[in-house]
């Protein structure tokens, strides 16, 4: 009975133990490592949208609430501004719409007066060798430039964007993601100043 | 003192894993695709032994007989999740090439092995010791298997290019079987390194 | 139907777990050496792996995942799977002595098999279901079983072959694995 006893104590005490410094451990290092994934993961999409910036886009991130979703959860998306000298010159989010195999996430990187610097796709599911090639720059190049109007379209709806053979969805999926980053922009905006 | 230098340097020749003391083989094959990935994994891995010889040796006389696998796992796979936290915050490129051959660690027979044969019977400094000298052995041999594999396989060492102009790489060191061969010719070799040994 | 014949033959032939995985070395060179020891070795391995991904794959989806505690998924799933074996062993010494005494000392053995813990992070990493989870921990645990019969037939008859005293036993065991890898590596590319 003793012996039971004292093996029940002293794996607790060592559970115990161990959870204690597990905790502590990932209490600790939760900054770096969320900096970690951004700056890997995301990074480089940012890179590529933001013009002419010479700070940290990632250290920079500001976390932005755009209200609440239909389970009244907060919606928070992060910002990655470009400064130059200080200044705000660029901010790039993502943002994401349904391709033809699910959601197509896209970074836009825009200035501060609403024109599109650029676009990168981040993550997608779509068919490798059609829908797929909405990553390639010649699909990608087309956004920059442009603002929230009527050329922000696909071609065959009347825009100036050429969409790829063979993946109107694809194409349609990415436009889409790009409206409706722009049309949060005045909010976004607004948030960051 | 020497018997405390005496545990640190076994674990560098006499015993060195994997090569003599044939443990740990799944981390050593996977990931000495380069040297770097050697190091880092070795080096993984010393730090979870050390600490985990550490306290085990601390503990000894306080875990009952019966649970001491069970008690050996729980403070083996913390520092585990200590090491993979820390190379998640601050080596995260390091991190995403191991992949999941850190939490691996904790089912790394050399660990294992070495609670249950040393650490458990002995006293704090040899025990640091034991798992210091056992850790930088294992990281000496995948640095070497990993240089030797990227040399072969890549043309460089550490990312740097060593081999001549015209060098085409063995693309399949870094595959599976380029692994096993390399393993099993440097064990034949270790062998006949030993016999020698003996006979003189 | 049809993706789950792929991620069958992909379990089993691609991306073998041991061949092009690497898990699974220790106990694959040791218990390589004669028939009997590496079927019951096999039949160990098909039997724990999947049961112990089911699990780990409900502690992952009940228990991690709603208290934010994925933190602690490589020390969960090991105790998960080191207990799993404790109860499996103690049960089937009381209720299928039969099959008890088939496995022998394997299933013991079996926690420190790095391709079991492996196996279970590998399913929980690609997001799957419970039934893909359920259907990849058993294809790749065959695929598995079958690689280690394998190599035990070709050990086993090259075991009276005259091979240069240096290359004896584990050397040559690897190599031969090697070879065996580079056979399997013709099945690549066969699944996206």
């Amino acid at each position: 009975m003793r012996e039971l006893f004292r093996m029940v104590f002293v794996l607790t005490a060592i559970c115990a133990g161990a959870a204690l410094v597990l905790a502590y451990a990932n209490k600790a290092t939760q900054p770096a490592r969320e900096y970690q994934l951004l700056k890997y993961v995301q990074g480089p999409s940012v890179k590529k949208v933001l013009k002419g910036y010479d700070n940290d886009p990632i250290k920079d991130v500001i976390e932005v609430s755009m209200g609440k979703d239909e389970k009244g959860q907060p919606i928070n998306i992060k910002i990655f501004p470009g400064k130059k000298g200080g200044k705000m010159i660029g901010l790039a989010y993502s943002s994401s719409a349904q391709g033809y195999h699910g959601q197509i996430e896209v970074m836009v990187g825009v200035d501060m007066n609403g024109t599109i610097t650029g676009i990168s796709i981040m993550r997608h599911s779509e068919t490798p060798g059609l829908g797929a090639r909405v990553v390639e720059p010649a699909f990608t190049n087309q956004f920059a430039g442009m603002k929230l109007s009527g050329q922000l379209n696909l071609s065959a709806r009347g825009g100036k964007i050429d969409g790829v053979s063979g993946a109107s969805f694809s194409s349609q999926g990415v436009v889409s993601a790009v409206r409706k980053a722009l049309q949060l922009f005045p909010k976004v905006k607004k948030e960051v100043s | 003192m020497a018997a405390v230098v005496r545990e640190f340097t076994k674990g560098l020749w006499k015993e060195v894993p994997p090569f003599r003391l044939v443990l740990g083989l799944c981390p050593t094959l996977a990931v000495t695709t380069a040297a770097k990935n050697g190091i880092g994994m070795g080096l993984a891995t010393t730090f979870v032994l050390v600490c985990s010889n550490l306290i085990i040796s601390i503990l000894r006389n306080a875990i009952p007989k019966k649970v001491r696998i069970a008690a050996f796992i729980v403070v083996i796979a913390s520092f585990v999740v200590i090491v993979e936290l820390m190379m998640q915050a601050y080596f995260y490129p390091l991190y995403k090439i191991l992949g999941i051959f850190i939490p691996l660690i904790v089912v790394n027979c050399i660990i294992l092995g070495r609670a249950e044969a040393f650490a458990s019977k002995n006293s704090v400094l040899p025990s640091i010791a034991d798992g210091l000298g056992m850790g930088l052995g294992f990281t000496m041999s995948l640095t070497l298997l990993g240089a030797i594999r990227e040399i072969l396989g890549n043309g460089t060492v550490f990312g740097i290019h060593i081999m001549w102009e015209s060098f085409q790489p063995f693309g399949i060191m870094l595959k599976p079987p380029g692994a096993f061969i390399c393993l099993g010719l440097i064990l034949s070799i270790m062998n006949w390194i030993s016999s020698r040994q003996r006979s003189h | 139907m049809s993706e789950y014949l792929l991620l069958i033959v992909s379990a089993i032939f691609v991306n073998n777990i041991i061949l092009a995985r690497y898990l699974g070395n220790c106990p694959f060179l040791g218990t390589s050496n004669r028939m009997d020891t590496a079927i019951g070795m096999a039949m160990a391995v098909v039997f724990v792996i999947t049961l112990s991904s089911a699990t780990t794959w409900i502690v992952q989806e009940y228990i991690l995942k709603p208290f934010d505690l994925e933190y602690l998924q490589t020390i969960a799933f090991i105790l998960v799977i080191a207990s799993l074996v404790q109860l499996v062993e103690m049960f089937l010494q009381k209720s299928i002595p039969g099959l008890y005494r088939a496995l022998g000392i394997f299933l013991p053995l079996i926690t420190t098999n790095c391709a079991v813990l492996g196996v279970a992070v590998l399913s929980v990493e690609s997001h799957m279901s419970f039934i893909k989870t359920l259907v990849f921990a058993f294809a790749s645990s065959v695929g598995y079983g079958m690689a280690l019969v394998i190599l035990t037939g070709i050990r086993e008859r090259s075991a009276t072959s005259p091979i240069p005293v240096h290359l004896r036993g584990t050397p040559l065991g690897l190599i031969t694995v090697a070879l065996l890898a580079l056979a399997f590596l013709g099945f690549a590319g066969m699944v996206k």
